[in-house]
């Protein structure tokens, strides 16, 4: 039979998902009550009254809460998640405003009714009186501090973190050449398909809760709940629906939807559920992206970096729930596959009045990306060297690893690359764009007329982050196999990577495997869905769940056919000696085996009885450390992240007269180790692409001056389409194993946005001969950065 | 938001002063306003329903008239929230007599515009605000041209007791008459510029989004 590892299969999940047999959130608790939010319409004020009067005449109005109504621990603000002892001015929000709100979009009062139209109505009649305060728009206006967010949050910062290794001043002092310069990038969203949303229902006689959630992380959600509600974690379940998207702003946990609407759900005894309209979406839950950079680079004649000094603003909305992660990310992933000689980060995580900031797939490395790309081609630049020429040069080499880069991580470990083959990767992606033939390229369209550019850009990704994921594995009587892992999925095809791994060790059909993520009941101890995780995590602690599982079945078959263990093997759920095809059980039948029974509930069954004649009189059924059944159960945790790498390259043409810029060509060349499923990585590739050409040239979150959000819909926030995406996204691999898991696999699921606006920006400077030193690029932008370049040269 | 414009007001620049800083002019010439209720000198609490294309609401809130140069300029400011968001506003509005005895209106305003209509309904504000002050001006001069009596407004409601000198009779609200057709109107047309500007917005991307390949 051959290995599923390295299959292109199928996905298991998209005959049901197609089909419309999916079950989200929002098809789910047709009977239960809608709860809906009055939200605060204005960036930063007091809340002085709440006048419900008119709301109490709606017709199916159940109930009406604000702060004033919230318990003990509910009326505590929402956890801080990822503490840092740089977080020295953390703030997260109360669950429903108490007395003042923070950002546009923040709950003021929570209404609860017989369906969503009728909560609306109500809470359209609800009059919140506010004493509007001054807002805090902007990076600029946070460092001012002209106005403070939170009055006890002096300068509005909330954390200012250094990193250092080497003498950087002394580097940069003593660099032959220097050079500075300001990177800015935009904010944007991680806007998935799928809003938020959340099912709860109490179980009065057990005292029991159940939740379903649109989450990355279900362990996550129900040790909240239970801090919040006062409840034990076994009175939890919480259970991750099919869920349309995730990308990074759904590891948020818990929002206040998620304490009130199961708080909600006990009090009235009655099951609640809150789904979010895409309005809510952009107001109230999370953004990402906006940081301004300002870098002082010191290098020598060959444009080596002796010396790299970054400072940076990191706009963390009006709270911080997720801590310092993304400047974190930011920080250490800059560095990418270089070593300069010295390096220093600071940078200032800045309170704004505005929606809170968590990670967006790339989570930081966008930014830290575009900043040492941009620098990379301005050193180029200076010294009138290619472009590819100055980052070999500046490359950690093969035979470095594993590279200590001298920092910590954003697991809190030392940031050390495993493996890694950069001069490879670069030989590659040079020789699937034509880098060297595009010279002649650019001559033949200069001569039609057209202006086209080349660009590129290197990144490396630290991934399979821990702390730890956990498999369980069990070969049921009919000989199917279950898995179960605690994280969850958003789309990414874990029900048919995880399959293929069991169904390999196990020596299964790979339709005889179901897995399960993101259900408690079924799994209870993880961690979640980020950080480009699930394979390395879940896929190695199935994996060796799936050994124990294989080992305890042939021990029993060993018994039953009695011969040795290790002539046994098991092919397509078969058990048999090796080469010998007559021997042979079934794996169902090992499974009934394992578990003596008193009673025989089916004829398969009576094989298992006491009378049956199987088994040692001497021994007892189930041996000491011995279990019924065949079972799994397996942790993965490794010494710290395996980092995956990648380098884009993309050829632009800018329109002279409109400005407006295409993609000609998308390069990708990519390592992330080992290959589960290649169809399932260049999926992850493409999307990723997708939401990097998104980012780079069209998503921006455009607030005014007074902190509102004037295009907080489709209409006006605009995201690409399929015909914004470069209709062949051009791939090729590179596989440098993993040493730190046993299927030497990186992760994937983030690489394919990483680079992108830094090779866009790169390909348009290429294109223009201007310096593009922010993201994203409209052509309104480059026509005006036109403008003004003509006008600087011209004075 | 800013917006500015001028308009032409069929009468001497005394009278149109005394008209646009009357409350009982403007209960019946605001555009969606159904009352204002005096809570001090030239200060008035307003219940005003206006659409923004088919996003339409009641809103209430705080009107007043200030730093009045009679006959040459004063300052309204105004906020106010409803169900789909919140105004904030100040115009400052300038009267200058023309050759022919009329007087020429020119106002500057700057308006915070907060909530769900901030959020959708950005492209299509500057237009909805100028068309209401269009309407408002046409009506402004429906009543100083005598085609349009305004209505007489209910008497006090409060009897000055023996002691108390009598109170000067200011009326405790200014209502509009009802409406029920004119707003409706306003309601359709408020949705027809609103659909009318949106399909312009199409029209104008397809044609700029159509390639040459």
């Amino acid at each position: 039979m051959t290995s599923m590892f390295g299959a292109s299969v199928y996905r298991v999940e998209d005959d049901r998902l197609i089909r419309g047999r999916g079950a989200y959130l929002d098809d789910l608790g047709e009977d239960a009550l809608a709860a809906a939010f009055v939200r605060s319409p204005h960036a930063h004020a007091l809340v002085t009254g709440v006048d419900v009067g008119g709301a109490l005449d709606v017709a199916g109005l159940v109930a009406i809460y604000t702060y004033e109504d919230l318990p003990d621990r509910l009326a505590e603000p929402l956890p801080l998640l990822i503490p840092h002892p740089a977080l020295t001015h953390g703030r997260t929000p109360y669950p429903l405003a108490n007395g003042e709100v923070n950002h546009v979009g923040e709950p003021v009062v929570m209404v609860v009714a017989t369906d969503r139209y009728l909560a609306e109505d109500a809470a359209g009649q609800i009059i919140v009186s506010y004493q509007p305060l001054p807002p805090v728009v902007g990076i600029e206006d946070a460092r001012k501090a002209a106005h403070l967010v939170h009055s006890d949050v002096p300068g509005n910062l909330a954390a200012n973190a250094v990193q250092e290794r080497g003498n950087t001043a002394a580097a940069i002092a003593a660099a032959p050449h220097v050079l500075e310069l300001d990177l800015d990038i935009e904010r944007s969203a991680s806007t998935p398909l799928e809003g938020r949303g959340v099912l709860a229902s109490w179980d009065q006689q057990s005292g029991r809760l159940r939740m379903w959630t649109s989450t990355q992380t279900s362990t996550g959600v129900r040790a909240a709940v239970a801090a919040k509600l006062g409840l034990a974690l076994s009175d939890i379940d919480v259970i991750t629906p099919d869920v349309g998207g995730g990308f990074g702003v759904k590891i948020v946990h818990p929002w206040p939807e998620e304490v009130l609407v199961p708080w909600a759900a006990r009090l009235l005894g009655r099951p609640v559920k809150f789904t979010e309209d895409r309005r809510e979406h952009f107001i109230a839950s999370a953004h990402e992206r906006a940081q301004q950079h300002h870098v002082t680079v010191g290098f020598d004649d060959n444009g080596r970096i002796t010396g790299l000094d970054v400072r940076f603003w990191h706009d963390n909305g009006a709270y911080v729930p997720y801590g310092l992660i993304v400047p974190i990310v930011t920080s250490t992933q800059l560095l990418g596959p270089y070593k300069p000689d010295a390096y220093r980060v600071e940078f200032d995580s800045l309170y704004t009045n505005t929606v809170l900031v968590t990670p967006y797939r790339g989570a930081g490395r966008p930014h830290g990306c575009f900043v040492m790309e941009r620098t990379m081609d301005a050193i180029a630049a200076s010294l009138g060297l290619d472009r590819t020429v100055v980052r070999e040069r500046n490359f950690i080499q093969p035979e470095e690893m594993p590279y200590d880069q001298g920092l910590i991580f954003q697991d809190g470990r030392p940031l050390i690359y495993d493996s890694g083959d950069y001069p490879a990767l670069l030989a590659k992606l040079k020789d699937l764009i034509g880098w060297d033939e595009f010279t002649a390229f650019r001559e033949t369209a200069r001569k039609q007329g057209r202006r086209v550019g080349i660009g590129l850009a290197c990144y490396v990704e630290g991934t399979g982050v821990g702390p730890y994921e956990g498999g369980h594995v069990v070969v049921e009587t009919s000989g199917k196999v279950k898995v179960a892992t605690g994280l969850t999925s958003q789309g990414q095809g874990h029900q048919t990577i995880l399959a293929q791994l069991v169904a390999d060790e196990l020596g299964v059909p790979m339709g005889d495997v179901e897995v399960v993520t993101g259900d408690t009941r079924r799994f209870g101890y993880a961690v979640g869905t980020f950080a480009s995780r699930t394979a390395v995590m879940s896929g190695s602690a199935v994996t060796l769940a799936a050994r124990k599982a294989k080992e305890k079945a042939l021990r029993v078959a060993a018994e039953a056919l009695e011969v040795s263990a290790s002539d046994l093997e098991i092919v397509g759920g078969m058990v048999g000696v090796k080469g010998d095809p007559d021997s042979r059980i079934g794996l169902g039948t090992v499974a009934v085996l394992s578990n003596p029974l008193r009673y025989a509930f089916d004829e398969a069954a009576k094989a298992a009885t006491q009378f049956a004649g199987r088994g040692d009189v001497t021994k007892p059924p189930v041996g000491q450390d011995d279990e019924p059944g065949i079972e799994g159960r397996a942790y993965f945790s490794p010494v710290r992240s395996t980092f995956a790498s990648g380098m884009h390259a993309a050829i632009v043409e800018t329109d002279p007269d409109t400005a407006e810029i295409t993609i000609l060509r998308y390069c990708v060349v990519h390592d992330c180790g080992r290959l589960i499923n290649p169809r399932i990585v260049e999926g992850q590739i493409h999307g990723g692409v997708a939401q990097g050409v998104g980012g780079a040239l069209y998503e921006r979150m455009a607030y005014d001056e007074a902190g509102q959000l004037v295009n907080a819909s489709f209409m006006d926030f605009l995201m690409p389409y399929v015909s914004e995406v470069p209709a062949r996204i051009e791939i090729d691999h590179l596989e440098t194993p993993s040493p730190l898991n046993p299927l030497g696999i990186k992760g994937a699921g983030e690489a394919g946005v990483i680079p992108g606006a830094a090779v866009l920006a790169s390909a348009i400077e290429d294109a223009e001969g201007i310096p593009v030193r922010s993201m994203p690029m409209s052509p309104s932008d480059l026509f005006e950065l036109r403008r003004k370049h003509g006008q600087e040269t011209a004075s | 938001m800013k917006i500015s414009g001028v308009a032409t007001m069929h009468a001497p620049a005394g009278q149109v002063f005394a008209a646009l800083t009357d409350p009982a002019v403007l209960v019946v010439t605001i555009p969606g306003c159904e009352r204002l209720d005096p809570t001090g000198p030239d200060s008035y609490r307003f219940t005003i329903t206006a659409g923004v294309a088919s996003i339409q609401g009641t809103y209430i809130g705080e009107i007043s008239l200030s730093q009045q140069r009679e006959p040459s300029s004063f300052l309204l400011t105004a906020s106010g929230a409803g169900g789909p968001g919140t105004v904030t506003t100040s115009v400052q509005v300038r009267l200058a007599a023309t050759t022919d005895g009329l007087t020429e209106l020119s106002y500057d305003a700057d308006a915070v515009i907060g909530g769900m209509i901030a959020g959708v309904g950005q492209r299509m504000l500057a237009s909805v605000a100028k068309r209401m002050a269009g309407e408002f001006f046409s009506s402004v001069n429906s009543i100083l041209s005598g085609n349009v009596v305004v209505p007489a407004q209910p008497g006090p409601l409060a009897i000055p007791g023996p002691s108390e000198p009598a109170a000067p009779s200011v009326p405790a609200a200014y209502v509009a008459p009802v409406r029920a057709a004119a707003a409706g109107q306003g309601f359709t047309r408020g949705v027809l510029v609103g659909a009318a500007v949106a399909l312009a917005g199409v029209a104008v991307g397809a044609l700029a989004g159509r390639r040459t390949r």
